[in-house]
């Protein structure tokens, strides 16, 4: 998976360390990405559902605050036509029940759980039993459950946490042509 | 024997004689007759033959009511023009400068020398010619609507009573597409005149699906009054047909997902469940990508956003730009509600993150679209 992460500026080690060691993220577990904005978590995310819709699977994506774009993760392989889309309109309630229900459906091979710049105060509502409830469904099942979120949130249900940083100043980001004119090439 | 009648009120008699009729065109019906039904026809612009093609030549064609024994078939069309055959221009031609006029000419013509000449479609001609092509008749089967309904004297005010009674509905409607081989492609159920429809994603008769799918409906929106008035309609398709393969990945159970799926829709809104799809148009965020992109994540609504040279600010964060690159100009839809027309920058801020901004140009207002990630 590694090869896939042209990310510049974001921190990329976990998943080469993953990716060398020739592990891939735990089927029948929880596992978390978090990190902050521009730090590469959506694309750590769309690289997984690229690989699981193209090796046939179905995914799902439950998307709390209504912030998927499918553009972009068309470009990087996500097969859009294998790929269930929630959009819960920012209730962190909803999107865990719909979560809950999707991984009682089965036979997804992602499940992601998009709570990323969800509220505090809503996610503080999150019972921890809710993880320990999730992480009992997946035991016997082949699905991922991938949680993307600011910070940890399953704490000891999560299986494998994955967390992308800032690695260099955003200086860095690769702008191209003469001013004002300025075209975005690479964020590395 | 076929008995064909020509004229208006062809449909209506041939209906009198048989439930199994084909309609040749408005005029023209075709159906199987009894030596006993003969009678009948007399007064009628008809003919009857052994064939379904002589008996349609016939009636078309000869006056009144035309009886024409077995094997007599070419000696009695022999006197029709060629030009009362299904019309082919090229051939008709043909035959013209051969100096064939009518059916008795083309029918005397040796077998394979006309084949070799003129091939299938002439061969055809001269079987219909003689009376000798045979087929069978094609009846039209008039479309089967598989529909339940009922008016109660006591209108049903609980939920259990009401599902009850479209179980029964749904049991007797999959029974009978059962009989004829088929499936349900789609569910109406009208209460009190109110129609709501469930499509199926795929053909089925399975009861308990069908019945989650309208106890999901009744949870989602339930009825505004006692019902007194049920109809349940099927829609009939053909059944699907899967071959499971053993290296196939596996993939969620079609009835399971579309139930949980009708759950979600009923937790989090109709719209919000789906397949996401991208268009053929430039329109921002839903056209097709043309290449590799930057992972994105959007801020739905868009953020109001105030910016200056050097700094930008929202409701849900502010910071220093530190870099900029734009502006890129786009606009579309101008002639229907919906367009849009604005300027798009990515500026690097100083919390780190890249964001694209965007200046709406018909308010003059500023917003952040979202963020690289």
């Amino acid at each position: 998976m590694a090869a896939a992460f042209p990310l510049g500026w974001r921190h990329v080690e976990p998943l080469d360390i993953l990716s060398a060691a020739g592990r891939d993220f735990p089927r029948g577990r929880i596992s978390e990405i978090t990190g902050t904005r521009s730090s590469g978590r959506t694309s750590v995310l769309h690289e997984l559902l690229a690989a699981s819709t193209g090796r046939g699977e179905y995914a799902a994506l439950v998307d709390t605050k209504d912030a998927f774009d499918a553009c972009s993760a068309a470009s990087v392989g996500v097969e859009l036509s294998k790929l269930v889309w929630v959009r819960c309109g920012g209730n962190a309630e909803h999107a865990l029940r719909a979560a809950d229900l999707l991984i009682q459906a089965g036979g997804f091979g992602v499940v992601t759980l998009d709570l990323a710049e969800v509220a505090p105060a809503a996610l503080n509502r999150i019972p921890p039993t809710a993880w320990f409830r999730f992480r009992r469904a997946l035991e016997s099942t082949p699905t991922i459950l991938m949680v993307l979120a600011d910070h940890p949130l399953a704490k000891s249900c999560s299986s494998l946490t994955v967390k992308t940083t800032i690695k260099m100043p955003p200086k860095r980001a690769v702008f191209t042509g003469q001013a004002p004119f300025l075209l975005l090439r690479d964020a590395g | 024997m076929f008995a064909c009648i020509h004229g208006a009120d062809a449909a209506r008699l041939a209906d009198s004689f048989s439930p199994f009729v084909e309609m040749v065109d408005e005029k023209t019906a075709v159906f199987s007759v009894t030596a006993r039904q003969l009678g009948r026809l007399k007064s009628a612009q008809a003919a009857v033959a052994i064939t379904v093609e002589a008996a349609i030549l016939a009636a078309q064609n000869l006056p009144g009511y035309t009886f024409i024994p077995p094997g007599q078939e070419a000696r009695v069309l022999g006197a029709l023009s060629i030009d009362a055959l299904p019309p082919d221009p090229e051939l008709f031609e043909t035959l013209h400068l051969w100096g064939i006029r009518s059916l008795e000419d083309l029918a005397r013509l040796p077998d394979d020398a006309l084949a070799s000449r003129l091939g299938a479609r002439g061969l055809w001609l001269q079987r219909l010619a003689r009376g000798a092509f045979e087929r069978p008749l094609r009846p039209r089967i008039s479309a089967t609507i598989y529909e339940e309904s009922a008016e109660l004297e006591h209108p049903i005010k609980l939920r259990e009573p009401l599902l009850f009674l479209i179980t029964r509905f749904l049991d007797d409607l999959t029974a009978r597409l059962k009989s004829q081989s088929l499936a349900a492609a789609a569910l109406h159920l009208t209460l009190n005149g109110t129609q709501r429809t469930h499509s199926v994603p795929f053909p089925t008769r399975d009861v308990k699906l069908l019945l989650k799918l309208v106890e999901h409906s009744l949870d989602r929106q339930p009825p505004e009054a006692p019902i007194a008035k049920i109809r349940l309609e099927l829609i009939p398709t053909e059944p699907r047909r899967v071959q499971h393969g053993l290296f196939t990945p596996a993939a969620p159970e079609p009835e399971k997902l579309e139930l949980t799926l009708g759950k979600i829709r009923g937790l989090v809104g109709e719209k919000n469940v789906g397949y996401p799809e991208l268009f053929d148009t430039h329109r921002p965020g839903v056209a097709r990508p043309t290449g590799a992109l930057l992972p994105f994540r959007y801020f739905r609504p868009p953020l109001e956003a105030r910016v200056t040279a050097e700094r930008l600010w929202t409701r849900m964060f502010q910071g220093k730009i530190l870099q900029i690159a734009g502006p890129w100009r786009s606009s579309g839809d101008w002639w229907q509600p919906g367009d849009w027309n604005r300027d798009e920058y990515d500026l690097a801020l100083s919390d780190g993150a890249l964001y694209r901004i965007y200046l709406d140009r018909a308010p003059k207002k500023w917003f952040v679209e979202g963020v690289y990630d």
